[in-house]
């Protein structure tokens, strides 16, 4: 008790022996501040903090990105010869133009659309797959184990940008083949998450109370399991969001991106690159900096959320 | 251990050789005909019959593939199309390029993100770790290849302190090590420091501290010796992902190493040396992850090589 008097904060926090109710029936050296303190409570705050700082970020770059229709611009493609090569910040062009007279801050945001278009195909489609894939192996064990295991192994050990770009090549640069070239690159991480998660949780005595209910292996999977699993494996795919706008830069920049002169986030950068030699730093920099803001967004959210999700599962972090 | 050893260099052949046929097969299916570019301009269709008899491409795949197969058993990969000369021998004048980057690469990140991660553990949950969380998000965030063009403006450009492109003199070597560097601390970092938040809290190291051991040897003698594998694996796994993949940092700074290599390759459709560059960095990077492998039981005794392996 005397130990609890020399502690801040004591004046605020009421006597727990005079709470009605209270069963302690004696006053607690934890103090609210000291909850507040705790490294619980402030693991809490900190994923709140990073969840918040990235949904701001990203949420500044989607946005614009969203309406770009309908904001007053210039045409992303068609430039006026006129206005080449302007510095940002000159009147009408919040970050300048190109030499070819077009607007950064359009191409940026019209760039955008497709980079964030293909990103979010990507990863419905990888997700999908990577949770059926993931399940099945995980519930079914055996040869479908195998199987999976195995695929998941073989894509390891494959120089994937080079598989990548090859495929590009052979489909040609379309939006459909580079989002189902983006899902392939990303669908191992799901299915090995949803399998780990599957393994463990059809261990569990609801899953046996179905199986003895008679209910169809599949439902078991569908209604049962992955509803329970959803969350974490989400939070993967969500970070792969991040990878995928990475991913599709990388593409872009390699020449295997949406063909000109439909700009994508990596074309511009593409473009840019013999210019910067010459001071115009800023078809460079500033796509870069659009792209970095978005996916530190969403790998902030990501990691927040999966902070979270983790503590709600009560594992060790 | 030298069954293990033998069934994972059978594995190496067979995994080596899955990626070389399905390369092989992909580059033959996609459209465009590699005997265009190495024709005279505006070819006859003589001359074209004749370039693609030259390179053997006038054959249907499935004996192509044979012919291929036979020359590979006999340590032939086949002759470069552009350099006309043998393709492993174009490939093995570039590897030590893209070695010496990998290897730079990865000294500095392991020398940087070791302590980093240790440093965030040790001030888990503070503010502190908050903010360097946060900038190691941030640094696997950002494409490499603007990462590079950044370097490039800034020290090369505006300052001046080194060469813009290729290999010219030993300080060329800087800005590649630095952009791959970036995001690989970012990873590691962050690896290092979930391995040791573990290791820092258990039992063992509660009852080490109560006989009066030293912070310092807790940290680096008992945690960080627990959290020794996973890290050394990481730092494996990714030694040998960048041996086939800093293709983008090769380009942006024109380092003559084996991505720049097969980028040009396949804008010339040069399938000889395609092949022959996936054959030998996937050959590369297995044998990277089978010493890695090996290493298990020099870190930790507990490890037997060949049981725990499925």
């Amino acid at each position: 008790m005397t130990t609890s008097t020399n502690l801040p904060g004591r004046q605020q926090v009421p006597n727990l022996s005079e709470v009605p109710g209270s069963i302690l029936g004696r006053d607690s050296a934890v103090t609210k501040v000291l909850l507040r303190r705790s490294a619980a409570a402030r693991r809490a705050r900190y994923s709140t903090i990073k969840i918040w700082v990235g949904a701001i970020c990203a949420g500044v770059v989607v946005v614009p990105v969203a309406l770009a229709q309908l904001l007053p611009l210039p045409d992303p493609i068609i430039g006026q010869l006129s206005e080449s090569s302007l510095p940002p910040l000159s009147a009408g062009h919040l970050f300048g133009t190109d030499p070819n007279g077009r607007d950064l801050l359009s191409r940026v945001l019209h760039g955008g659309q497709t980079s964030l278009v293909i990103g979010v195909l990507a990863i419905f489609v990888s997700g999908l797959v990577g949770i059926v894939a993931g399940a099945a192996a995980g519930y079914f064990g055996g040869w479908v184990d195998t199987i999976v295991s195995r695929l998941l192994e073989a894509q390891m050990s494959l120089p994937l940008l080079l598989m990548l770009l090859l495929v590009v090549a052979l489909f040609g640069p379309s939006i459909p083949v580079i989002t189902l070239v983006i899902a392939f690159a990303q669908w191992p991480e799901p299915a090995r998450i949803t399998r780990a998660l599957v393994l463990v949780e059809r261990e569990k005595p609801y899953v046996a109370a179905a199986r003895v209910l008679g209910l169809h292996r599949i439902s078991i999977i569908t209604r049962h399991l992955i509803p329970n699993i959803l969350q974490q494996v989400l939070v993967v795919v969500l970070l792969l969001l991040a990878q995928a706008v990475l991913l599709e830069s990388a593409l872009s920049f390699l020449g295997a991106g949406v063909q000109r002169p439909y700009p994508t986030w990596g074309g511009i950068i593409s473009d840019g690159r013999e210019l910067f030699v010459t001071g115009k730093w800023w078809l460079v920099t500033i796509p870069g900096v659009v792209i970095a803001l978005l996916v530190v967004g969403v790998n902030l959210v990501g990691d927040g959320l999966r902070d979270r999700v983790r503590r709600a599962k009560g594992e060790e972090s | 251990m030298l069954t293990y050893v033998l069934k994972r260099i059978g594995q190496t052949v067979l995994t080596a050789f899955l990626a070389t046929a399905t390369v092989f097969v992909l580059l033959r299916m996609a459209p465009g005909d590699p005997a265009a570019n190495y024709a005279p301009p505006n070819p006859t269709s003589e001359q074209l019959a004749a370039i693609r008899e030259e390179f053997g491409l006038d054959q249907s795949i499935p004996v192509q593939f044979v012919t291929f197969l036979q020359h590979l058993f006999q340590g032939d990969v086949g002759t470069s199309f552009f350099f006309k000369r043998p393709a492993l021998e174009v490939v093995m004048e570039r590897l030590p390029y893209t070695i010496t980057l990998a290897v730079a690469a990865i000294v500095v990140t392991a020398a940087v993100a070791i302590p980093l991660g240790v440093w965030m553990a040790r001030r888990a949950d503070t503010a502190k770790d908050l903010g360097a969380n946060i900038a190691t998000i941030a640094g696997q965030s950002m494409p490499d290849f603007w990462i590079g063009f950044v370097l490039l403006i800034l020290f090369a450009v505006q300052l001046g302190w080194f060469e813009p492109a290729g290999f010219t003199s030993a300080s060329s070597i800087v800005l590649p090590t630095v952009t791959i560097a970036i995001l690989q601390i970012a990873l590691i970092s962050r690896l290092v420091r979930r391995e040791m938040v573990v290791n820092l809290a258990s039992p063992y190291l509660t009852v080490a501290r109560s006989r009066g051991i030293s912070e310092r040897a807790l940290t680096w003698r008992y945690a960080f010796g627990n959290s020794a594998i996973p890290v050394v694996t990481a730092l494996g796994t990714r030694f040998a992902a960048m041996l086939n993949g800093v293709v983008i940092v090769e380009v942006v700074f024109k380092w003559p190493g084996v991505g720049e290599l097969v980028v040009n390759a396949l804008k010339q459709r040069d399938f000889p040396l395609i092949q022959a560059t996936v054959l030998v960095t996937v050959v590369l990077a297995l044998v990277v992850q089978l010493l890695v492998d090996l290493l298990y039981p020099l870190m930790d005794p507990r490890v037997r090589l060949g049981e725990a392996s499925s």
